[in-house]
């Protein structure tokens, strides 16, 4: 049996398919794909396949990750990519498939560009580095028991923030994984609550996901 | 465009995936090589007409032509349409994500009756005149109807340009041939729809005048320039060779019945006399076997899809189920497809059916019972023993089951206080009959749970003639089955009697409801099918300043001799049938299926054809 992981961009139109419809979405891109993908054994058997991270809705990506069997060790990568791309829905394509090198366990972080719509770049530059160089980031997040106050500024890193054409793009890596997961619009709203230059949210794309050395996850 | 306007808002929205189009399996043309554009219109939200099979097949067929092109447009739920009339987003199809206001032909599928509002709501967010005699003149933007309900389509009327009454399969590519014919010779809207009348199965309704007597019943019906005086509904001669599509649009979105759907059979053999589909589809046709397994095979293939239902309106009455059942079962374990199978009857529910289906999934078990006593099934022709009922629910249980759901109806004609009390009787002697069986299963109790909708009568059916119970008597019969039930393991669930007037009256209503579906809509009814958003009151009120006393429509007999709404619409059952099939129901004499014995409904007679070999 060959353990494959897959990496995909979700793109366009299919950055409103959220999480769960995802996963429905790729039980019958396998079936249709007639790959010998390797079923469970149990009560109810189904294709075995994991995404490494769940992706936000309306959230864009060009490094998601898939992992699933392959029954046939004969069968080519490259076979098994080209024929998942021939029954992918639109703006959804596998990038690669590759041998699943590290554990799931390993990925730290995630890289995200975000892409900011602004009257005055300039001065959103400035609160955005001014919020990075405040002792504490404070934000609400949600967890199992409720709203929690967290410091994100420990973990957040600012990677770049610059102008982009007619957006302000910033840059940055936020941790994810199986232990803390951020997302970047908790820095946002952040941003929005320190009395920031108004902003919209144009586009978030997630663009790395990376292992605690900042390696790229493979 | 638009798609920009849309995604600025998309994710303000509930599962806005729905409004956005690009699902697999949804056909995108280049618009310079279509000649006519047709938006297919579902009167719901895209979670129900998604599931709709209908959809699926004319949707495919009319994309088999290169030069038409069919999109989807599906009522957006609250939330999207506030945003659409916020920002000017009128009404778009999910393929091009074009305004449908500019579309060749604007088609709804009429489903049920409390989906009527909200095709007005649509045409208005498409910024299309809701009423006909509004629109231009000009040759574009046809809006028709087809469904069920157009068998009596007059409560529509005013709002719609034609009706295609009978199976799309079989005129839709004909009515648009000749729209684009007419096109390309600059005709216009009216010239079109002269010559439209003349197709067979196309009912233009503002070519017919009604006239009304004094007691406010039909006293003629006109029809004008030349418009045929009955219109016939149309009907696919081969069935086992009719069009089926190789592949369905998939939803990212959980929908209603997200499964591949084949359909075994069309038509039924029962003649249930309160059913109005056991009559509309008539005759009744099937498909072969090994069609059946074609077509599921194709269509699981083509869209990955790990289910497969079968559609008809009584599975089990196909004569070669196990045949078919057999052959579809070593497909489906193989590839490891679910296989689900509604509309069992209780009747025919043998033993060996009943293991092929274990094989495939143990799911709920479900009874259409209808009636409490013998007495009123053979009223309502539904030919249902209570011995039956027992034979199979004792092989089920035996089986495995320890659940079991019964359907009735509340309201039927010569129906008694011992009808309803035999409701309770019947439910009490299956939980009975639980505990008296040997090989029950243990650990369990036995589940009984009732569901009693309020009987609507329906046109083209015996019961067309039918008063409808007023709420006080619908009130008094719940009240009754209440007392009458003893214990926990029967649940009793109803159905909101005030939407069951409503249905009655919008199903046998004629073209003065017009106004008043208007007033309900201006009034802010809209998905009137679903409980949250039910405004009986606004209804009410609608009726009241219309004029219209819906005791008129809902409560009052109509006689045989009367000219009904519907009698100019020909769906091949003769009404000198229902008639018969009337006095015969009270006189609470069964009719035999069509099966067993010809009844002479007028379906064999005038297709010229037979309904078996």
């Amino acid at each position: 049996m060959n353990r494959v992981r897959a990496v995909f961009e979700k793109k366009g139109r299919a950055k409103y398919i959220s999480h769960l419809d995802l996963n429905r979405c790729m039980l019958r891109i396998f079936r249709r794909s007639g790959l010998p993908v390797w079923y469970t054994e149990g009560f109810n058997p189904h294709p075995y396949y994991s995404f490494a991270l769940a992706l936000s809705l309306g959230f864009e990506s060009s490094c998601e990750i898939l992992d699933f069997n392959i029954t046939d060790d004969s069968m080519s990568l490259d076979e098994i990519r080209d024929r998942l791309n021939k029954v992918m829905p639109e703006d959804m394509r596998i990038v690669s498939v590759k041998p699943q090198r590290l554990k799931i366990t390993e990925i730290a972080k995630a890289e995200y560009a975000v892409f900011l719509a602004s009257e005055n770049a300039e001065k959103l530059i400035a609160d955005v580095q001014a919020l990075m160089n405040s002792d504490e980031i404070l934000v609400e997040k949600k967890t199992k028991r409720g709203f929690k106050q967290v410091d994100i500024k420990p973990d957040t890193e600012l990677v770049e923030c610059r102008k982009n054409g007619a957006f302000l793009e910033i840059t940055m890596r936020l941790p994810a994984g199986t232990q803390t997961n951020y997302n970047p619009t908790l820095f946002l709203d952040a941003l929005k609550n320190a009395g920031s230059q108004p902003f919209s949210v144009e586009r978030i794309r997630r663009i790395g996901i990376l292992c605690k050395n900042n390696e790229i996850f493979s | 465009m638009l798609k920009e306007k849309i995604e600025k808002h998309l994710l303000e929205v509930q599962k806005p995936s729905r409004y956005i189009g690009g699902e697999t399996g949804s056909v995108v043309k280049d618009i310079s090589g279509v000649d006519v554009r047709f938006a297919f219109c579902f009167p719901d939200t895209y979670d129900i007409g998604m599931s709709h099979l209908g959809m699926k097949i004319l949707y495919s067929l009319i994309n088999e032509r290169e030069n038409y092109w069919c999109e989807r447009c599906f009522a957006p739920s609250e939330d999207f349409e506030a945003v659409m009339r916020e920002n000017d987003i009128p009404l778009y199809a999910l393929e091009s994500l074009d305004p449908i206001k500019d579309f060749d032909f604007i088609g709804f599928t009429m489903q049920y009756e409390l989906s009527y509002t909200n095709v007005l709501n649509m045409l208005d967010l498409a910024g299309i005149p809701v009423f006909a005699s509004e629109r231009s003149d000009e040759l574009t933007g046809i809006v028709v109807a087809g469904g069920p309900c157009v068998c009596n389509p007059e409560p529509l009327a005013d709002f719609f340009d034609l009706f295609i009454l009978g199976e799309g399969e079989e005129v839709n590519l004909e009515l648009m041939d000749l729209y684009f014919e007419m096109k390309k010779q600059g005709a216009s809207r009216k010239e079109f729809l002269l010559k439209a009348a003349q197709i067979e199965g196309i009912y233009v309704p503002s070519l017919y005048e009604f006239n009304y007597k004094d007691n406010g019943t039909i006293s003629g019906v006109t029809p004008l320039n030349g418009a045929p005086p009955v219109i016939r509904k149309r009907i696919i001669k081969d069935f086992d060779k009719v069009y089926y599509p190789d592949n369905f649009v998939l939803p990212f979105t959980e929908i209603v019945h997200d499964r591949a759907s084949v359909e075994v059979l069309r038509g039924c053999i029962r003649g249930c006399r309160f059913c109005q589909a056991g009559f509309i589809y008539r005759p009744f046709r099937e498909k072969d076997p090994d069609t059946i397994c074609r077509e599921t095979k194709t269509l699981c293939e083509n869209t990955g899809y790990d289910e497969v239902s079968l559609v008809s309106l009584s599975t089990s009455d196909h004569k070669q189920i196990d045949e078919m059942l057999s052959k579809l079962i070593d497909y489906t374990a193989a590839e490891r497809i679910n296989l689900s199978l509604p509309s069992l009857r209780v009747d025919n529910f043998s033993e060996s059916l009943l293991e092929k289906i274990k094989k495939v999934r143990k799911s709920g078990l479900t009874f259409a019972a209808e009636g409490g006593t013998q007495r009123l099934r053979d009223v309502i022709n539904k030919n249902v023993s209570e011995e039956e009922i027992m034979n199979t629910c004792r092989i089920a249980f035996a089986g495995g089951y320890s659940a079991v759901k019964l359907y009735f109806m509340m309201g039927l004609p010569t129906e008694t206080d011992d009808d309803i009390r035999g409701i309770a009787d019947l439910a009490q002697r299956i939980v009975d009959l639980f505990y008296s069986i040997e090989n029950r299963p243990k650990g369990k109790g036995v589940q009984v749970s009732i569901s009693v909708a309020t009987f609507v009568p329906k046109p083209f059916t015996p019961f067309q003639f039918e008063p409808q119970d007023t709420r006080e008597m619908i009130e008094y019969k719940q009240k009754l089955l209440m007392d009458s039930v003893k214990t926990k393991k029967i649940k009793v669930s109803y159905h909101d009697p005030d939407v069951s007037m409503l249905e009655v009256i919008l199903a046998k209503g004629d073209r003065r409801l017009c106004k008043a579906v208007y007033a309900a809509w201006k009034k802010g009814c809209k998905f009137d099918s679903w409980d949250e958003h039910f405004k009986f009151d606004k209804w009410m009120e609608a009726f009241e300043e219309c004029g219209i006393d819906p005791a008129f429509y809902a409560n009052r007999r109509f006689e045989y001799d009367e000219i009904l709404p519907w009698d100019h619409l020909d769906y091949y059952v003769s009404k000198e049938f229902f008639i018969r099939e009337n006095k015969t129901a009270h006189k609470a004499i069964t009719t035999p299926n069509c099966r067993q014995r010809c009844s002479g409904c007028g379906v064999t007679a005038r297709t010229g054809g037979r309904c078996f070999e």
